[in-house]
Formats: C-alpha cells, structure tokens, sequence
C-alpha cells in the first residue's frame, strides 16, 4: 500500500491527478497573483506615503542640498550655488556658536531640574496615593496651553511692575525689581524655568508609570527584609527607572533642543543674544537677517543631531523591551 | 456543492515543509476529515484551499477551477475556525448577515435567509446579542450559522470542536453531521482527534509531517492501517507494537522477539509472498489491544508479566511487560486477574499485523 | 499611614533576636513605633504641603491672568498692587472682538487644527494598517525610512518645506490650493509625522488575525475589511491618536508663524503673540485673549482628562 492513494470505491480516471499547468506558466500566474497585495498595499499607503514625501522626506532630502547653496527663499532672491562656504562659516560664525551654547545651556540645565523634581514628586505620589488623581491632573494642566500662551502666563508672572515674583521681591527683601527677561543670564534662567513649569506634569506622568511597573511584590520584599527608603529607592527604583531614564533622557534632548516658541515670544533672543537658541537663529535667519545658506546649514546641523538621537533613543527603547522580555 | 482536487501541493514556509506533495480527491458531498497531530500541515491544507495562504507548488481545483491564483474573497468556501473569530463589535444577526451584505444581497433577503441559518441552527433568540454575551457552544452555533448561511461550494472546519467541553463537544458532533447530511455540501475537516475522526469522517486522511499517511474510510484505516504511524494514531490504548526480526529457515517465515515467536503464513496474514520475500530482517508485530487475550503461562502467546489494572467501567485495561515493551490488553470488566501474574497473550494471527522496516504494514 | 504600619511590626517581630531582655526591649520598641509613627505624620504633611504648593506653581500663572483681563492696564502699575480691580470692565474683551482678528484666528485654528486631526487619522490608520496586513515586497524597510523620520524638527526642514510650498503655490490650479497662506499649505505640512501611522500599526496588529481571515473569507474587500471590522475594533486608539495630534497641532507656532503670515489665515497662536507688541504691550488685551484662549480647553480636558492623560503618553511610551 502506498502513502497516498485514491478512493478504492469508485473507478476514476487517473489524469485527475495530473498538473494542468506548465512550471513556467504556474510560476507566471503565482507571480501575478502575489502581485495583488502590492496593489492594495499601494492603495492603502499611498494618501500617507504622498503627503510624507512632498511635505517631509523630500524636503529633507532638499535641504542637504540647500546646505550648499545662499538665497534663494524668497521670490526674486536668486539662489547661488556655493559649496562647503555655508558649512566653514556657520563653524566659525559668532551667533551661531552663541545659539549652540545658550541651547545646550538650557537643555542641561532645564533637564537636570525636571528629571529631578519630575522623579521626586513622582516618588511622592507612588508613596502617598491619596489624592493623587488630583495632583496628576493639576500637574498636567500646564500642557494643555499651547507653548505661546504657557510664556505669555510668565510674562505676566515675572513683570517688572506688577509680576508677582517682583511684587513677593520687594516686599520681602525690598529693594528694586529683578528684570527678569532685561538682564543676562536671568533670561535665559527664566526660559529654563518656562519650560520647567510647562514641561513637569508629562514627566510627573512618565515616571509614576514607570515607578509604578515596580512589582509591589518586590517592594512588600524589600520592606520584610528591611530594606530602608533610601536603601530600597536605590536598589529597586533607580534599576527599574535607569532603562527608562535613558530613553527619557534621549527624547527630553531632542525635544528641548528645539526651544523656540518662548523664546521668540518671551525674549525673541536677546538681550544681547542672551536666549538665542539653534531653532530661533535658524528662523531669524531664514525669515529675517536673509543670510539664508547660514540657516540651510545649521537646519541640516540639527536634522543630524535629532537623527542620531533619534536612533539612539531606540536604541534604548529596545534595550528597555530586552530587559523586559 | 463541488468536487475538491488537490493536486502535487507542498507549502513550505522557509526550509519547512508545512506541506508535502498532497494529492487527494474528495468528491462533491463528501465529508473528509483531515486527521494528524499538531503541526502536521492538516489546518494548513485548510489554509491552502481558503486562500489564506498561498500554494509553494500544486494545484487546487474545486469544480474542476483552478483555484490555486483566486483571492480569497472569491472562491467561495466558508471556514469555521478554531476560535469562531466572531466580529466583537456586531449582534449575531449582524455577524451572520456580514456574509451576504459584503455579496450586496438586497435586504429582505438578507433576512430571510439569516432567519432560515438561525432556526437551523436554533439561535434565533441570540440575534440581538453580542458574541462577547454568549456560551461557547452558542458562539459556535453562530459561527457556523455565518459559514451556512451563503451557500459556500465547500465547508472548511479547522477543529471547531476543541474549545467546547467535553459533553457539549459530543452534541455538536452529531449536530454537524445532521446538518452535512441535511445540506449535502462537501466538507474538509481538521482535527487531532481520532474520535471525531472516526465517527464523523466519511473518510480520513491520516497526516504527518506534511504529508498524508493513509486516506480511506474509518474502518479501512483502523482496521489496515498504512504504517506504524497510524496504527499507533488511531485508536485508544494504541495498537501494540512489538520489535523483532523477521526470518526465514527450510522456506518458512516466522516473526521471533525476545521468547516467543510467529509462523507466518503469507495467505493468513494476508501479506504477498513477494512482500514478505521483501521484508526479511527488522519487523515489528502490531495487535490492538482488543484482539489480545489473557491466557494462562502455559498456552500458546507471547509470554509477559502483569503491571498494572486499569478498570474503565466498560472494559478492563491490563497492562502486561513483554520483555520490556509495556503491552495493553483490552479484557471484559470482570476478567480476574491480578498484578504480577505471568501470562501468555493469546491472539488470532489474522488480526496481527507485521511492520516491515520501513514501518510500512506488510498487509494490502 | 497605613501602609506603613506593616515597617513597624516587622521591626517588632525582627527585634527580639537581639536583646536577651525581651520586656525592656519591647517597651523600647513601643516608644520607637511611636516617634516612628509621628514621624511619618510629619513626613506626610510635609510631602503634601510640597505637592500643594507645585500644583500652586502649576495653575497659579493661569489664575494670575483673570485680574488684568478684566481691568484697565494703567491700573496694573499701581503701587501697593489692587488684586481686587476696583472697577471691573470687559472693555478688553470689547477690544478684543471689535479691533483684534480674534475670531478669525479662532476659526483658523478649529479649520488647521480639525483638519490636520482627520487628515492625519484617515492617513496614519490606512498607513498602519497597510504595514500591519498586508505583506508586500519591503514592506520593513519602507517602515524603518518612515520611522526615522518620526523626530525631525519642523525647524530642520522648515526652508525646504517653505519652499515646496511655495514652489507648489507656482503651478497652475494646485497652486490655487496649496500655497503660502492657504489653509492647505498650512495644514498638509502639520500631517507628516509617522507617530500615528506607528501606533495604529501596533494597535492593529494586536486584533486577532481570525477577524481578517473570517472576513475575507466571507467575501469582503481589503477595503471593507478596513471599514467593517477594523475601525470600529480600533475606537479608543483613534480618540487618543485624535487628541493628541490636535492638542500638538493647534498649539504648533513655528510652522503657522512663517506660514500664514496673512491674517486671513491667522491662528491663535501667532494672532496672540501678535498681541505682545515689540515695545509696547497692551496687557489687558493680552492677558483676556490668553484667558479666552485657555478657559475651553480646561474645560474640555476636565471632561475628558483620563482621555489626554493617555494621549499625552501616547507620544513618549506607544513607542
């Protein structure tokens, strides 16, 4: 008896059993047949994939090219071609190196100070739960404003007259005002402390669910052994947060690397280029002073930063699954 | 209604071999059961003829239509599935009338014809509901309501049966054949149970590793099974199988293991003098436990010792050691017997089977 | 407080290994529970005097702008400050409808914002669902090219983008369209970045393949599946994919800053950081547009807060 067999009870023909299609005919048919998914792959990509290309991955494409070249963004500004000039002048040009500076300033400093409190009320909140719902949503509250009306809130707040930073000022330790956005450095430590204020609620967020992955098990472990806060808060919450703190610290970068909108709102750079950053010089120098190749070039500076940060922040991210997994 | 052709098909996903070479017919009405262990490319034959996967190399023809380069959409065979894959977010009627809107049926007759699958299937008091507010067994019933209710050319099961307990998986076997025989249409059904396998499949094709082991009808196949492989598939305790050699001395044959041994006459055994002359050396000897008798150490029979009694109700189970091989015997209930007493098993050599080396029954 | 008091029965339990005393040592350990139990209180106090007073910092700035919005700005710089203006006025408020653009630049933003959300949702879900799906030839490295575009600034590539847009704006009848100032060169722009396409990516790949396999089966179309079975299964991922692209979208400023310059296509956010003169600032006006602004997006968010919670995740851990 063979493996496989026909019916034994009825008599077929034995041709029903042979191909019907030549190797090389099949072979063309499949071919055609798979084919189909690619057309409705197309048809479900396409809206997607045609605004991504023209108004994103083209662009960016264009903007190497634009790197090598000066003018040509407004109408009747023709565009000269003018090699590696843009990329030798932006390393040495004094404004730029000032946006460079005062942004990385402000990206350590701003997240040196909310990764710490954003941590520590986190901390507080995992621990006293009472109530919490509410500081979350408080907390939060300032992302809801758009960046714009967060800094025109401070605006008010660090007023030289009537800012109640001044007004607490005077009465308590009397005396003049402070001017906040006047003065150098006090500008760009207002800055910091803008987006400080509008940026802790997300972090706040972030880390409690972060802190709260923790097993309460292991925790509950921890206390029988007799594992002290601090004892405990090094040995089980700052591993379970590190994988996490580095992904953190990748985007946080990324993100406050583009300051921009309170600074053009709050101080529009100054004084003295005080708070000029990367992204305002860039806009200033597109929209503005029209010494444009400068701006084409630092834009494709910063498109590189992001893209390696970018790559290292899923770097992290997998790390992050690994560990998990 | 339609004839299934399956011709030459393989489908390998990467250097596996899902599927080897099948070749089978199932005439219009049949109702085929595709029976093998997990992962023996069963539920992807299914597969293959929904169109959810596509063919390495073969052909499928229902009807006499080349299948093999038709979407999915359009061939017309409806699939139960495992998990029933009901749509969560629609009533049962909405479910089962999916089918036949997606085919832009006018509406009164969407209704007609959703009523007549829900009273089949009695689940007309469940159509407002959601899936998420129904039993297992109902959700099964409207899974096969939406499978019936277009009037597919074939009925693909992908064991519908396995998420149901055990009571409940007992009325639905014999629901589905009411309903194969109330509806007549051609059905393909997997699992890797030999019970439904047996008292539901008109025929079974017996798979492993791809590639179809034996196909006939339930009796056939358990009564001459192909090989070693579905003689121990089939069939619960499994066939016995003891090893030894097959010689041959002064012309006559004779099966000899470990203290006995077995004339072997080619018109008894129903084996052709050519294929015993052909089998010579490593052998192995197959009875089911049913066609063994206790006898006493002095009778004719291989020689063992009693291990162990297992009392079902309807029958006695005893398992004997043969020189090392754990032996079942199928007794009546109230066989006297008892552990550790040396037996011969006694049984009608016509009813053996003798397994070349290739494990391949020597019988046919 | 309760869930400290499993610490102290543990240092009762732990404690009487260590002194052969066990009377003594128990009213020891009494008295430490009870400087211990105090001290938690005060620890407690403390920890929620300091989250009250971030959620002080955290709304007190919005509070600060009521006073000014509802009174004449000369007021403001009277010295010892009148909290309490002594002459309320919605004069700003007159202003701010009858001399500023502000209703228009309201409804910019309800048209950039709205419209960049549905565009972006039809876009991102068929996007994902494609790359969740269906297989076709380099499906993963169109993915990966897409998503390493998921962080790149609007600044890095806001000279080129304002040059295809422009450059757009030249040709015949699409120019007509899609141009600087026009509402579709402002808003196409905005729907580029791939956040959304990813997570309906995963969201979709999470539903059962059964749910496909049964519907294609019974017949329906890759797009029917889509419509059918697929969006209404993905309702909550849509909501939260939805927010979030609004809430960054109307809060955007650098891209509608260069390209709407006209005021007839003016959103809220430039319009009101218009109103913050170089030099001169009218303070009444500025703070009762800024309240106006705010005051509807608190509300909305208080009805829906579990919602932005999730949305506002959704960006940094859906990844």
């Amino acid at each position: 008896m063979t493996a496989v067999e026909a019916p034994v009870q009825e008599a077929v023909a034995d041709d029903w059993a042979a191909p019907s299609l030549s190797d090389a005919e099949y072979r063309w048919r499949a071919r055609r047949y798979r084919f189909r998914t690619v057309r409705r792959a197309a048809g479900f990509l396409s809206p997607y994939l045609l605004i991504w290309s023209v108004f994103l991955a083209i662009p960016a494409v264009w903007g190497v090219f634009l790197s090598f070249n000066q003018g040509g963004l407004i109408k009747g500004d023709e565009r000269v071609f003018v090699g590696f000039d843009n990329w030798t002048r932006a390393v040495g040009d004094s404004e730029l190196r000032t946006a460079v500076k005062n942004t990385s300033i402000y990206v350590v400093i701003a997240i040196a100070v909310v990764f710490t409190l954003a941590i520590f009320l986190a901390s507080l909140l995992n621990h006293y739960k009472k109530g919490s719902n509410f500081f979350k949503v408080a907390l939060y509250f300032p992302l809801l404003a758009p960046p714009i009306l967060g800094a025109l809130m401070w605006f008010f707040m660090v007023n030289f007259d009537f800012g109640i930073l001044n007004l607490l000022k005077r009465s308590v330790f009397g005396g003049d005002g402070v001017a906040f956005l006047g003065d150098n450095p006090h500008a760009l430590l207002t800055i910091v402390a803008v987006e400080v204020w509008r940026g802790l609620g997300f972090w706040v967020l972030f880390y409690l669910a972060g802190l709260q992955s923790v097993p309460e098990e292991l925790q509950a472990a921890a206390r029988i052994d007799g594992a002290g806060k601090w004892r405990r808060f090094r040995r089980i919450t700052v591993p379970t947060l590190r994988p996490l703190l580095l992904f953190a610290l990748v985007i946080a970068v990324i993100f406050n690397f583009q300051l921009f909108d309170s600074v053009k709102v709050l101080t529009d750079g100054g004084p003295r280029l005080g708070t000029a950053t990367v992204v305002w010089f860039i806009h200033k120098r597109l929209f503005a002073f029209q010494d444009t190749g400068l701006a084409y070039a630092a834009s494709i500076g910063l498109l590189i930063v992001v893209l390696i940060l970018t790559g290292l922040s899923f770097w992290a991210l997998g790390k992050r699954r690994q560990r998990e997994a | 209604m339609a004839e299934v052709i399956l011709r030459q098909l393989s489908k390998h996903f990467g250097s596996v071999e899902a599927v080897e070479d099948v070749t089978l017919r199932i005439p219009d009405g049949e109702f085929l059961v595709l029976l093998g262990p997990s992962g023996c490319g069963k539920s992807t034959i299914l597969r293959l003829i929904a169109g959810l996967e596509d063919a390495t190399a073969g052909e499928i023809l229902i009807d006499d239509e080349l299948i093999n380069f038709k979407d999915p959409t359009k061939r017309n065979v409806a699939m139960v599935f495992q998990n029933y894959a009901l749509y969560p977010h629609m009533t049962v009627y909405k479910n089962v009338a999916f089918p036949l809107e997606t085919a832009r049926m006018p509406k009164e007759e969407i209704a007609e014809a959703v009523q007549r699958a829900a009273e089949m299937l009695e689940i007309e008091a469940l159509l407002k509901r959601l899936p998420e507010q129904l039993s297992g067994g109902q959700r099964q019933r409207v899974a096969l309501a939406r499978a019936i209710v277009r009037q597919p050319l074939v009925f693909l099961m992908d064991e519908p049966l396995s998420n149901l307990d055990a009571q409940l998986r007992l009325q639905t076997r014999l629901e589905l054949m009411g309903l194969h025989e109330r509806l007549g249409i051609t059905t393909i059904y997997v699992t890797h149970d030999q019970v439904e396998a047996m008292t539901m499949g008109q025929r079974i094709a017996v798979m492993k590793d791809g590639r179809i082991q034996q196909m006939g009808d339930p009796t056939e196949v358990y009564d001459v099974p192909a090989n070693t492989f579905v003689a121990t598939f089939l069939g619960a305790p499994p066939m016995n199988l003891i090893g030894g050699a097959l010689h041959r001395d002064n012309g006559t044959t004779a099966f000899r293991c470990e203290g006995y041994e077995l004339a072997v006459e080619p018109a008894v055994h129903g084996i052709s003098p050519e294929s015993l002359d052909g089998a010579i050396g490593d052998a192995q000897l197959g009875v089911r436990p049913e066609h063994l008798t206790l006898a006493s150490p002095d009778a004719e029979g291989l020689p063992g010792v009693v291990r162990f009694l297992e009392p079902v109700g309807s029958d006695l189970f005893v398992s004997v050691d043969v020189a090392g091989h754990a032996v079942q015997v199928r007794m009546p209930p109230d066989t006297q017997v008892s552990t550790g007493a040396s037996v011969r098993l006694e049984f009608d050599p016509a009813r053996s089977h003798l397994f070349d080396a290739d494990s391949q029954n020597l019988r046919g | 407080m309760t869930t400290d008091v499993p610490e102290t029965d543990v240092t009762v339990t732990a404690a009487p290994e260590e002194s052969s005393d066990a009377v003594a040592m128990a009213e020891r350990l009494a008295e430490a529970g009870r400087a211990r139990r105090a001290s938690d209180r005060t620890r407690k106090i403390i920890a929620y005097v300091i989250l009250t007073l971030f959620v002080v910092i955290a709304i007190g700035p919005a509070f600060y702008l009521i006073s000014p919005a509802f009174r004449d700005s000369v007021s403001l710089f009277t010295y010892p400050p009148e909290w309490i203006p002594s002459e309320p006025t919605l004069e700003n408020y007159r202003f701010l409808f009858s001399s500023t653009s502000y209703v228009r630049w309201a409804v910019n933003t309800l048209i950039f914002a709205g419209s960049t959300t549905l565009l972006t949702l039809a876009t991102n879900t068929m996007a994902g669902y494609a790359f969740a799906r269906l297989r076709f030839p380099g499906r993963n490295v169109l993915f990966f090219v897409i998503l390493a575009t998921l962080m790149v600034p609007v600044a890095a590539v806001l000279a080129p983008t304002y040059l295809t847009v422009n450059t757009i704006g030249d040709w015949p009848i699409i120019g007509n369209w899609i141009d600087i100032d026009t509402y579709l060169g402002l808003i196409l722009p905005s729907a580029v970045s791939p956040l959304g396409v990813f997570m309906m990516r995963q969201f979709i790949e999470t539903l059962p393949d059964g749910l496909y396999e049964a519907a294609r089966l019974d017949g329906a179309s890759e797009w029917r599946i889509f419509t059918k079975i697929v969006l209404p299964l993905i309702k909550p991922a849509l909501v939260v994919l939805g927010i979030f692209v609004f809430m960054l979208t109307w809060a955007s400023y650098l891209w509608p800053l260069v390209a709407a310059t006209d005021n007839e296509f003016r959103v809220l956010t430039v319009g009101i950081a218009s109103l913050k003169g170089q030099f001169v600032t009218d303070w009444g006006i500025l703070a009762a547009a800024s309240l106006l602004t705010i005051v509807p997006v608190t509300i909305v968010f208080l009805f829906f807060q579990k919602w932005f919670v999730q949305a506002s995740m959704a960006g940094a851990l859906k990844q």
